[in-house]
This record gives structure tokens, C-alpha cells and sequence, in this order.
């Protein structure tokens, strides 16, 4: 029994940050339509920003967060309005997939020229205290994650349902024409949106950066992530992504407990391939899917 | 057309000119070059140690062509070339690379990093015939197909803990219970099978043995289990990330043994300095130090070789580096050896050397991995965020520390 609650601890703290990573991904997918393959980039650009700022002012990643933040809002503001938005208007959607992947190829090797190619980890050392009750040991790094997930994620929701800004991205994913004829300025909402996807990447990438070990290559999985999570939860939505990283999170743990360390990954893509067959709008659906 | 005297003097001064620029690039192309080729990981997931193994190349070719002005092989002298192309830590890429430089008549090659990579670039070259020494492969199934014209710096992955097993045994009974994680990759998982067989017939209980896949990122399961059931030893045959990864976890939930030994990681300083005072006490494979006193045909001495290396270099040496560079120098020796630079006579010189090098001596086995006991591991620790030799006794610089205190009480 304690086994069971452990992994089921274990895999509820290990979601929250799935989530958060992944929530971008699913925002940027409910909403513009576009894989964006790069997403792993967002994170560990958010990563090595908390090491750079680690390094250059001494400070803690979880202080530099904001900052980070901001500096990928930014980063993803201008990637979209002036790369993909652009790619995507001389082609078609399906360009922004060469484009983001070329990216993140490009980017993983400016990162591998600028911080070296060797694993990093900004993990400051309250990152190591931990308690134990009823048998059951929690990280307390773990449980800071865990509460700025569920904080940022919950601050995603209340503005897109509750702000005006809001209001706009989600008239501009389900009907982008009706929008625009409202006066409503549909590029500048993407890049809005793409922004807001990456400073979210960026947050989980400092919290992925105090819990694992981190390398340029590191990306991919979070871009793999992102995916199941919006595979599992469903597009475009806060607790969609919270969902998919949860289940994501407690479906590895629970493998690795009673079946074996070796078949998380095996036991994640079989449910990933079962929901596409049986709902493959994922469990809370895809947000805006209904109405184009 | 009236062609005048100082006409005549003009064009044969021009055509002396040509002839003699034309000469001394004839004599400039007269300089023979051998070029050895091959890819490493410069990015990717294997990037950190594969940097290594390259710095390791590199050094060795820039010392043969600056400090001795090439090498003299029969009775021509040669510079050295490297081309080695970033394989991106992907199996596939590298093949292809090396597919490419054989078709291009590249006749020596040099190994990537991670056995993943050396294996399927090792049918390659077999198919091709042409010889590669390498220092960044050890699984069995490299040495145990039969290759002829591969050569491998380490003892095969399943002996390379004998040494480690023999330390364990030593104790006195103080250590009775093991516990292994691995990756199901075709270094990490042979180097663990041949440990629980040694493990086995050194009577030490083995209590679990945990397999991950290629690419973890969470070993929580893995942690939990060893907290149930704690081994005296832990014994992890995992590359630099998952090394890392298993030890933030231990240490991020309390999980103590007495003695955790890590097969790659500790020996690169970033796996260290991300660690830093947790990284103390943990315990690697240490196939070189250089406090180690061998002589060397080129480098004259392990110690003439590091000062070398810190000249040209700010990136930290580890043994992949020395191994690397003794790779470069083994080839030189063969061919000095065969007195030739044909390819099949090179492999038979390869074959046959014996000889000390800054390394530590090179000796192959018929298979082509190193010889167990010429070229086996000792065991090194991290004391004072120094690397210390602690086993076997003859080199050890420092005595074995164990039991490790609790990561809390660090």
C-alpha cells in the first residue's frame, strides 16, 4: 500500500511540472494550429537562463523565475510574429513544422556553443530537503514545484476566462475571420499567445532545472512530452494540460513501480496510441475544437 | 612578329619563375599526410564525455605534427590529418559519416563515443577493411563478432568491473549486499551482466538488479525501491546523465549507502562541480591519473603528456582523453612497426603491439578490446573533490572511504 502511495505522490509531483512544460504546447496547438517542435527549446532556454543568471548575479532560479519569464515571452512574441507568422502566410500551416524543428536544431547547438554541451543542473541546495510521513517520502523541492505549477497554470486559466486579452485569444482559435472582422488583430494575438506559451515553457524550464539534469539535447523530450500531454488531456486548455500532465506523471510511476523501471516510456506511448484510437480529442477535448 | 633580346631575357626569367614556384609546390605536395577519420559525438546526448574522447585526438595529432614534425614511417616522413565530423550522438548519422569517408578512400579510423555509436560504425569499416582503434566502446558484442580490424582501448564492458568486484571482496565482509542499475543500452547492460556474474562467484548477494530504458528522466520508482531495500553497495552501470539524475535523486530523498559507485560521470568536472560537496566519496572507474609514472615512445611520460595537454587545452582531462590520444599513437607505433602505411599490415602491427604508453600499457586480446589485466580499470573516489586511486593497493594515492556519511550530513 505504501508503495502505491508513494508512486502515486511521486507521480502527482512529477505531472505538475509535465503540465507546466507541456502547457504551452497545448496552448499554442489549441489555438494557432501549429506543432510547434521547438517547444522543448522553450524550456531548456528557460533552464539555462536560471543558470546564466545563476552564474552572472548569484541568483536563486526560483527569484530569477519572473525574469525568465519575461525574457521568453519576448523570445516567443518576436520567434512567432516574425518567423513562423511569415513562413506560414508564403506557405502553409504545415511549414511551421520545417521551421520550428530547424529551429530547434539550430538553437540546441547555439546552446552547446555557448554553455558547452555538458550536463548543467541549477540546483540550489534547499533543493535537498525532504520529509517523511506515513511512509512516504516527498521532496520538498518537489512540493515548491508542484504549488508554482498549480499557481501559473491557475493564472493561465483566469486569464484566458476571466480577462479581456483572454477572451480575445479564444474568439481568435474559434472563429479567426469572425475575430478579425471585429477589428480584433489576429497576428498580434498569435504572437500574444506563442509569447505567453514560451514564458510558460521558460517558468517550467527553471523548476525542470532545479529538479533533473540538464544538456542542449535535453530539449527533445520535452518537446515529447508536450505532446502526450496534449494527446492525453486535450488542446488548448489549462486543465487539459493539468490533466495530461498529471495522468502523464502517475502512469510513469506507477510502471515503473509494478511492471519495471525499463517500460514507463513503453507504457506512456501505449496509452498515447489507445486514446488516439478510442478519444482523440484527449479527455477534456479539444478547447476550441467544436467550433471551426 | 620581331621578338627583341630583352623580350627573350623577360619570358625565360618568367617561364625560370614558374618553373621554380611550380617545383616548390611539387615539393610541398611531397609532404604525405595520414589521415585518419571517423565522428564523434559534439552534440547530443553522449556530447559531454565524446568531447573527451576528441580533445583526446586532437592533442595527439597537433603534438606528432608541432612537437616532432611529423612522424617518420619507412622512409617518408608524415603529418598528421584528423577528420573527425559530429555524429550528433546518433548512431545512424555516425555510419553514414563513416560509410562516406571510406568510400572517400579514408584508409585509418578513429572511434566514437558510446558503444551505441562504435558498434553497427564498426561493420562499416570491418566491411571495408580498414583498421580503427578506438576509446570510447567497451560493450561485448564489439569484441565478440569476430572483428578483425577493430581495437579498443578497454577491456570488454563485461570485465571492466573485476576490478571494482575484487575491491569488494577485499573488505572483509563488510560488504554483503549489492544492488545494480543499468540502462538497456550495449555498453551499460553487458558491463552489469559480467558484474553480477563476478558479483555472484565473489559471493556477494545481489538484492536487485534495476534496468532503465536508454533515455530516463525520472528514477523515482527506482529510488523508492532501493530505500525499501538498501544494498551496502550501489552499483549504477549508467552513462553521465543518468549518473547524475540517480544521484540528485538519492540525495533529494534521503537515500543512503555505504558506497555508491558510478561507471561514467564523476570522471568529467561538470558531473562535480553540479554535484559539488554530494559529489564526495562516490566511486568511478579510474583508468588513469596523471600521477601515473608510464613511459611513452612519443609523449615520453604520462607526466611530459598532461603538462602538454594543459598547454594546448583548457578543457579538464579525464582517461578518455590520454586514451584517446595513446589511440593516435598506437596507429603510429603500428605503422612504424610494419614499416608500412597499408592498411591490412597496420591491422597485423596493431594486433601484435606491446609496448608502454602514457596510458598505461597497450596490449590488445585476440578479440581486439584491451587486455583485462594490462589494461584493466582501477577504482578511483572523489576525497577532497580530488580524484584519488584507491584501488589496487600497488597504485592506490588514498585509502578507500566507506562507509559515505548521509547526504544530510554533508
Amino acid at each position: 500500500m505504501e508503495r502505491l502511495i508513494q508512486s502515486l505522490v511521486d507521480g502527482a509531483l512529477q505531472g505538475s511540472v509535465l503540465s507546466l512544460a507541456a502547457v504551452g504546447f497545448s496552448l499554442i496547438f489549441g489555438v494557432l494550429g501549429v506543432l510547434n517542435l521547438s517547444h522543448g527549446v522553450l524550456v531548456i532556454l528557460g533552464a539555462y537562463l536560471a543558470l546564466a543568471a545563476r552564474r552572472a548575479f548569484g541568483l536563486d532560479p526560483l527569484v530569477a523565475l519572473p525574469g525568465v519569464a519575461l525574457v521568453c515571452f519576448v523570445v516567443g512574441y518576436v520567434y512567432q510574429r516574425f518567423l513562423i507568422s511569415p513562413a506560414i502566410r508564403r506557405s502553409n500551416l504545415l511549414s511551421s513544422l520545417l521551421v520550428t524543428y530547424g529551429v530547434a536544431l539550430v538553437v540546441q547547438n547555439a546552446f552547446a556553443l555557448i554553455f558547452s554541451p555538458d550536463n548543467q543542473s541549477v540546483r540550489p541546495d534547499y533543493a535537498n530537503a525532504y520529509f517523511r510521513a506515513a511512509g512516504v517520502t516527498v521532496n520538498l523541492l518537489q512540493i515548491v514545484a508542484l504549488a508554482a505549477s498549480v499557481a501559473l497554470i491557475g493564472l493561465l486559466a483566469f486569464v484566458l476566462h476571466r480577462l479581456p486579452l483572454g477572451r480575445t485569444i479564444r474568439a481568435t482559435a474559434e472563429q479567426g475571420l469572425a475575430a478579425r472582422l471585429c477589428g480584433v488583430d489576429i497576428d498580434g494575438i498569435y504572437a500574444v499567445t506563442f509569447g505567453l506559451a514560451a514564458a510558460f515553457a521558460g517558468a517550467a524550464g527553471v523548476l525542470i532545472g532545479m529538479l533533473f539534469p540538464f544538456a542542449p539535447s535535453s530539449h527533445d523530450n520535452w518537446t515529447i512530452y508536450g505532446f502526450v500531454v496534449v494527446v492525453l488531456g486535450g488542446a488548448g486548455s489549462a486543465s487539459g494540460a493539468l490533466v495530461g500532465g498529471l495522468l502523464l506523471g502517475i502512469i510513469s510511476t506507477l510502471t515503473s513501480a509494478f511492471i519495471g523501471p525499463a517500460y514507463p516510456n513503453a507504457m506512456v506511448f501505449l496509452v498515447l496510441v489507445l486514446m488516439l484510437l478510442v478519444r482523440p480529442n484527449g479527455l477534456l477535448g479539444n478547447a476550441f475544437g467544436g467550433s471551426r | 612578329m620581331i621578338v627583341s633580346r630583352r623580350d627573350t631575357i623577360k619570358a625565360a626569367g618568367a617561364a625560370s619563375a614558374f618553373a621554380l614556384l611550380g617545383a616548390g609546390r611539387a615539393v610541398g605536395q611531397a609532404q604525405k599526410v595520414i589521415t585518419f577519420g571517423g565522428s564523434a559525438p559534439m552534440s547530443g546526448k553522449d556530447s559531454d564525455t565524446g568531447l573527451n574522447v576528441l580533445q583526446g585526438y586532437k592533442v595527439a595529432v597537433q603534438y606528432v605534427n608541432e612537437q616532432l614534425g611529423g612522424v617518420k614511417i619507412g622512409d617518408d616522413t608524415y603529418k598528421l590529418d584528423l577528420q573527425i565530423f559530429d555524429d550528433a550522438s546518433d548512431p545512424q548519422r555516425a555510419t553514414t559519416l563513416v560509410q562516406k569517408q571510406v568510400d572517400g578512400g579514408t584508409d585509418f579510423f578513429l572511434g566514437s563515443f558510446s558503444s551505441a555509436i562504435v558498434l553497427p560504425a564498426a561493420a562499416v569499416t570491418e566491411r571495408a577493411k580498414k583498421p580503427t582503434v578506438q576509446a570510447g566502446g567497451g560493450s561485448d558484442q564489439i569484441f565478440t563478432r569476430h572483428f578483425r580490424y577493430m581495437f579498443g582501448m578497454y577491456p570488454r564492458a563485461s570485465r571492466q568491473l573485476n576490478s571494482l568486484v575484487a575491491m569488494l571482496q577485499s573488505m572483509n565482509g563488510e560488504v554483503k549486499t549489492c544492488s545494480l542499475v543499468t540502462t538497456n543500452d550495449p555498453y551499460s547492460k553487458t558491463q552489469a551482466d559480467g558484474t553480477v556474474e563476478s558479483l555472484k562467484a565473489a559471493g556477494i548477494e545481489i538484492l536487485d538488479v534495476f534496468r532503465l530504458p536508454p533515455t530516463a528522466t525520472d528514477v523515482s520508482g527506482v529510488v523508492n525501491d532501493l530505500r525499501a531495500r538498501t544494498p551496502d553497495v550501489l552499483i549504477c552501470t549508467t552513462h553521465a546523465e543518468d549518473s547524475a539524475l540517480i544521484t540528485q535523486q538519492l540525495i533529494a530523498t534521503g537515500t543512503n549507502v555505504k558506497l555508491l559507485f558510478l561507471a561514467l560521470g564523476p570522471e568529467t568536472p561538470s558531473f562535480r562541480a553540479n554535484l559539488g560537496k554530494y559529489a564526495e566519496g562516490i566511486v568511478f572507474i579510474q583508468y588513469w591519473e596523471p600521477s601515473y609514472k608510464f613511459s611513452d615512445p612519443y609523449f615520453k611520460s604520462t607526466e611530459n603528456y598532461y603538462k602538454y595537454y594543459k598547454s594546448v587545452t583548457d578543457r579538464k582531462e579525464s582517461y578518455q582523453t590520454v586514451a584517446a590520444s595513446v589511440c593516435i599513437t598506437s596507429y603510429i607505433k603500428a605503422m612504424q612497426d610494419a614499416k608500412s602505411v597499408d592498411p591490412e599490415k597496420v591491422r597485423d602491427a596493431l594486433a601484435a603491439l606491446d609496448y608502454e604508453s602514457a596510458y598505461g600499457p597497450v596490449k590488445f586480446t585476440s578479440d581486439g578490446d584491451g587486455d583485462p589485466v594490462l589494461m584493466g580499470a582501477a577504482i578511483g573516489q572523489i576525497q577532497k573533490s580530488g580524484l584519488e586511486v584507491v584501488f589496487p593497493p600497488k597504485i592506490q594515492t588514498a585509502k578507500l572511504i566507506i562507509p559515505n556519511p548521509s547526504w544530510s550530513s554533508r
